[in-house]
């Protein structure tokens, strides 16, 4: 009942308004417990691709401690002054051994949780196109597989399979069944749309408002559109007089 | 220079290992030069399917660490001839495997042989991943239910991201589902999915569909692949699996549920 949650609110002016999001955050995956090491790292994938580390400044990461054996002694510390240097915004931990946990917890970082199979495969499948800042995938998405547009729109010729996420700055338009999750404004956008030839998906989201449809929605199965107004979320056909 | 081919599922128990000893033993039987290979360290099942189990000596992970040479661990199979077994270990775990000492067996295997077919073990972690990396086709062994299809289709990623064609950029790695365990009468009782409801599901070529049948584990508790049992549907099935692999066209069989009881004596089933 968010309306009368809502109401609640707003009969105490000035009480906590706390709502629920979904974000896409960057994953930096640390090699190595060494502060130095990933100085010199950063350093040289700016040189090496100054595009996309402009594109990073001051973005919030999530560092994933997977590949950090947890006896290994980590200069939780330091790593964050070398991130924080480098103009990016440490938000979280993830994958971390008991101990590292609690190094986080002193540092005031959250565990984050979610993937935790190590063996994740894929951003996009190699055949993926991106031009004209749409990201072209002409082949199924699976489930498992996770694919960003980042910067513009996300275009899939094949279905989105469930367990599969498909996310983009701009518009997602998917000529095919959609079952997986898609994430469409993921940076704030919201006359972003989602736009799919059978609506069957576990989660919609635009600018982080989501929906996760059930097959008793009228649109279930049908050409859908989703968009926001107000900051509400609508699930409609695809060229109905919402349009 | 041999084709590879994985026999894979993410889903653990739906046929890849039945699949794999019929399968090799199938192209075999045509007079091609076949290697079928255990990629399941620590549960060595296909040398029992294979029925060579008392004569495993060395295995592959011996070969990796250079505690014997390959010729000395392979096994003649002893159904028919060309075919040829590499078994896994019981007493190891799956890190026993190095993306180098597999890639070195490959590199000499292919030498050799016109086919490669390597058993997937369940899931999609470290084995499942070595198992199919050098593949350039993909038999995805598929139960009709739910949670055999999540696991195929997800596997079916793993493939299209994370195999060596992949990484370099090559061909993709051709794909062929194969439906296993169908029980027809169970699919038109609306218990199991259909062949249209998987193939909607996951997109790839059909390459057979072998029905559920007890024959199979008669034959595994013989030790014999079941393509050998004459007379089954199980090894017709499988027959036709190796024909359409290799090119020829072959009608689906087995499918629809048996005409029985009154119907069966009135139209002579
Ligand atoms: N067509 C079939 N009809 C009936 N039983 C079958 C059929 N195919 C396989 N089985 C049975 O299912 C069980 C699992 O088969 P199998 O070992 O080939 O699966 P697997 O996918 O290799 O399993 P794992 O993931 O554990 O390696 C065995 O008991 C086998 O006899
Ligand atoms: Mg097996």
């Amino acid at each position: 009942m968010p309306g009368t949650a809502a109401a609640a609110q707003e009969a105490r002016p000035g009480a906590l308004r706390l709502s629920g999001g979904v974000f896409t955050l960057s994953v930096l995956t640390l090699e190595s417990p060494d502060a130095q090491q990933l100085a010199t790292r950063l350093q040289e994938e700016r040189q090496r691709n100054p595009a996309a580390a402009a594109l990073l400044k001051n973005a919030p990461v999530v560092l994933d401690l997977s590949a950090i054996p947890g006896e290994a002694s980590l200069a939780l510390g330091e790593i964050l002054a070398v991130l924080r240097g480098a103009q990016l915004l440490p938000v979280g931990v993830r994958n971390a051994a008991p101990g590292q946990q609690q190094l986080a917890g002193k540092h005031h970082l959250p565990i984050l949780r979610g993937q935790e199979r190590p063996a994740e495969p894929v951003a996009a499948p190699a055949s993926a196109v991106q031009q004209r800042g749409a990201l072209l995938i002409d082949q199924p998405v699976r489930s498992g597989q996770r694919v960003y547009a980042r910067g513009g729109d996300l275009i899939c010729l094949g279905v989105v399979n469930a367990g599969a996420e498909v996310l983009a700055d701009g518009h997602i338009h998917v000529y095919a069944p959609l079952r997986g999750r898609a994430l469409a404004g993921v940076s704030g956008d919201e006359t972003a749309r989602i736009f799919c030839s059978s609506l069957e998906a576990e989660l919609v989201s635009i600018a982080g408002l989501y929906r996760m449809p059930e097959p008793h929605l009228e649109q279930w199965g049908q050409a859908s559109q989703v968009f926001t107004t107000n900051e509400q979320l609508h699930i409609a056909p695809l060229g109905g007089r919402n349009t | 220079m041999a084709r590879i081919v994985v026999v894979t599922s993410g889903k653990g128990g739906v046929g890849k290992t039945t699949t794999s000893a019929a399968f090799a033993s199938g192209l075999a039987l045509r007079g091609h030069r076949t290697v079928v290979i255990d990629f399941d360290v620590g549960l060595r099942n296909l040398d029992l399917v294979l029925g060579c189990e008392r004569r495993v000596v060395y295995d592959v992970v011996n070969v990796i660490h250079g505690e014997a040479r390959l010729q000395q661990a392979l096994i003649k199979d002893k159904h028919c001839e060309n075919l040829y077994v590499l078994p896994t270990s019981q007493t190891r775990d799956k890190d026993a495997l190095t993306q180098e000492g597999v890639a070195a067996i490959m590199e000499e295997l292919r030498q050799d042989f016109d086919y490669i077919v390597c058993d997937s073990p369940a899931g999609i972690e470290r084995g499942a991943l070595m198992a199919l990396y050098h593949a350039d086709e993909a038999i995805v062994v598929t139960n009709p239910e739910v949670s055999s299809v999540r696991d195929s289709d997800r596997i079916l990623g793993i493939i299209a991201a994370r195999s060596r064609r992949a990484e370099a950029g090559q061909e993709p790695v051709k794909e062929h589902l194969l439906l296993t365990r169908y029980a027809p009468k169970r699919v038109q009782g609306g218990e199991m999915l259909s062949i249209d409801d998987v193939q909607e599901l996951l997109r790839i070529p059909l390459l057979g569909v072998i029905p559920e049948s007890e024959s199979v584990l008669q034959a595994s508790n013989q030790g014999i692949p079941a393509i050998h049992m004459k007379g089954t549907d199980v090894a017709a099935a499988y027959e036709d699996v190796v024909a359409r692999f290799l090119g020829e066209d072959r009608p689906l069989r087995f499918t629809q549920p048996e005409r029985t009881g009154f119907f069966k004596r009135l139209f002579g089933g």
